[in-house]
């Protein structure tokens, strides 16, 4: 094992560790995170009352199963860094990170990643739990969530880098995860947790397709609810691994330019 | 990889810290008008400090609050970039928090720093292990090491935020000092420890720079902490290093002159002892006065002769009524301080 790789199994298991201290409070934050649900309760009485029980090609069930899946996918993808180096930075306990010999960046990816394991089985039963109830149907091809995990590593990745960024401006700002929220709203949006993507308007969809946000969460969603091909998956993680090295390069500048700004106020 | 000690271990050189403050009035008009015209002025918090320290040396570095102190210590553990001057490290430009840099320094501020807060410091510990690549070997000894000294048996396995102020302190020096760095930046490592802890903390810290020839610079408002591991003594004041000497020499920038202490056979009156000197003080047999510095041995002389004396010693004025003198009495907290003075028996 390589002494990086031993790092982050180190970091990795002691923010297992940590995580499981917190397990209640992940879950009460995971039944917070119901904006998906309520959409999905939204489009199936929209999609009840609409002549042919159908809008667009989707039906009440459709609707259930893609909400859903977002719902899933958007609980894997959940980045709270923004917000943990904002406090940092301002409260100058990212001082004792800095002394030591290793981007502080990795114990917050082991961190999220650790949360994500201990979040996995309880999001298992309550998707199950509200698929049986809305009449949601998914996939049972074995290779459509083998693209998904793919897509999702990617997708939280890119995700957590431009969090990650965007936390940092906190060496400027006074606050930084005001501009977190706009960019969630964005997020959102194209990436389709209001509507799925082909509901916009078709100006929208070509800029959304230029963007990361339709390719991490809409399209493992329309994969787990069968409305993606393998074919489109490979393409969307092609665009993915683009913007990850994207984001990787912006997070290192912005970390590298930012440090210089560092007060190490307080600690 | 540790590399060998330079000769120089730590090398200070014009170094100078600025920052930008932004201010606001209170109250809602401070507010609005602060919206629409930020105001600002830089402060200066390090002005062209220089020094230089020997591997293995244990340095004082003393003032008042808001004098620099932390900002400089900062700036030579990496944290914060210099806005002027150069700083060498172990050989190193802190500023660029190398590798090899990082594994041969530390820095100790306070006692919520490097510990997990809501697992055992035993963790903590194994996190350390991996980051500095700190052979399994070498861990276990040195973890044994810390563990007698700072008497650590029994509370490595607690949830850190149950631990006391004090158990806490001594697991972050353990974390802190665990990968063996040969130089130690410490900025108040007792504030807020009861007496038996700081002794505790004290005999670490000079046990850690007796074995490993590490360089420690201290900051505490404890004089006792100071007084006990420290020859030489930096004081800085408003940014600017004003003193730089061993505590001897420091006591003598006092104008108060050494304080004579007499342990008497025979009651004497106060008016009778204040002909020998001045701030006169008497407690049933025992006394004690301020004498000049040049007339230390005549008034002693004169005291032993004059009067009944079973005891006399002379000592400095306690460092920590130096420092008030040199950063004025309206500016010092050292006076707060408890304990530590240097004393010099001549009966």
């Amino acid at each position: 094992m390589t002494p990086f790789l031993r790092k982050f199994r180190i970091l990795f298991s002691t923010q297992f560790a940590l995580m499981t201290e917190y397990r209640a409070e992940i879950v009460i934050w995971m039944l917070s995170g119901t904006l998906s649900l309520i959409m999905m309760l939204v489009w199936m009485g929209q999609a009840a009352a609409a002549p042919g029980g159908q809008i667009r090609g989707f039906s009440a069930s459709d609707f259930a199963s893609y909400f859903l899946a977002t719902w899933f996918v958007g609980q894997l993808l959940v980045v709270w860094v923004a917000w943990e180096l904002d406090f940092e930075v301002r409260q100058g306990t990212l001082s004792p990170k800095l002394l030591r010999p290793l981007d502080p960046m990795w114990g917050h990816y082991s961190g999220h990643v650790a949360e994500k394991i201990v979040r996995f089985p309880i999001m298992l039963v309550l998707v199950s739990l509200f698929a049986w109830l809305a009449g949601a149907r998914f996939s049972l091809d074995w290779r459509v969530y083998a693209a998904v995990l793919g897509l999702v590593v990617l997708g939280f990745t890119v995700r957590f880098l431009w969090e990650y960024s965007l936390g940092l401006l906190a060496f400027w700002t006074e606050s930084s995860t005001s501009f977190q929220e706009v960019v969630w709203l964005v997020y959102a949006a194209l990436g389709g947790l209001f509507a799925p993507l082909a509901f916009y308007p078709q100006w929208v969809q070509n800029i959304a397709v230029w963007t990361p946000f339709p390719y991490m969460l809409g399209l493992p969603a329309n994969l787990i609810a069968g409305k993606a091909t393998l074919e489109q998956a490979g393409q969307g993680a092609l665009v993915l691994v683009g913007w990850l090295a994207v984001f990787i390069l912006v997070r290192l500048m912005v970390w590298r330019v930012g440090l210089k700004k560092y007060g190490a106020v307080g600690a | 990889m540790i590399s060998p000690p330079p000769d120089v271990a730590v090398q200070v050189r014009d170094l100078r810290k600025s920052y930008t403050v932004h201010e606001k009035d209170p109250g809602l008009m401070g507010s609005v008008r602060s919206f629409f015209n930020r105001r600002s002025h830089e402060v200066e918090a390090v002005k062209g400090v220089s020094f230089d320290l020997a591997p293995g040396e244990v340095v004082g570095f003393l003032g008042p609050n808001g004098a620099g102190k932390t900002t400089t210590l900062k700036m030579l553990s990496g944290l914060l970039h210099p806005t002027g001057g150069t700083a060498r490290v172990a050989g190193f430009e802190p500023r660029k928090r190398e590798t090899p840099f990082l594994k041969q320094i530390t820095l100790v501020m306070g006692q919520k720093q490097q510990l997990i807060w809501d697992l055992p410091a035993l963790d903590s510990f194994l996190v350390n292990q991996a980051i500095y690549e700190i052979p399994e070997a070498q861990y276990q000894a040195t973890m044994r090491e810390f563990t007698e000294v700072l008497g650590l048996e029994g509370i490595l396995k607690k949830q850190v935020r149950k631990l006391s102020l004090g158990e806490r302190m001594k697991c972050e020096l353990a974390a802190a000092l665990l990968h063996r760095p040969r130089v130690l930046f410490l900025d108040e490592p007792t504030i807020g420890l009861d007496v038996n802890m700081q002794e505790s903390v004290r005999a670490f810290v000079r046990d850690y720079n007796q074995r490993f020839e590490a360089t420690v610079i201290l900051t505490s408002h404890y004089m006792a902490d100071v007084t006990a591991l420290a020859r030489r003594i930096l004081v800085i004041d408003a940014g600017q290093l004003v003193f730089d000497g061993d505590l001897a020499s420091l006591a003598e920038q006092s104008s108060g002159g050494k304080r004579v202490r007499l342990q008497l056979r025979q009651p004497i009156s106060l008016a009778d002892l204040s002909r020998y000197g001045n701030d006169a003080r008497i407690d049933g047999l025992s006394a004690e006065l301020s004498v000049p510095r040049s007339e230390v041995s005549a008034r002693a002389a004169r005291l032993l002769a004059d009067l009944d004396v079973a005891d006399l010693t002379v000592e400095d004025p306690p460092i920590e009524a130096v420092m008030a003198e040199l950063f004025g009495a309206g500016r010092e907290k050292a006076a707060e301080s408890v304990t530590g003075s240097v004393a010099a028996s001549v009966a």
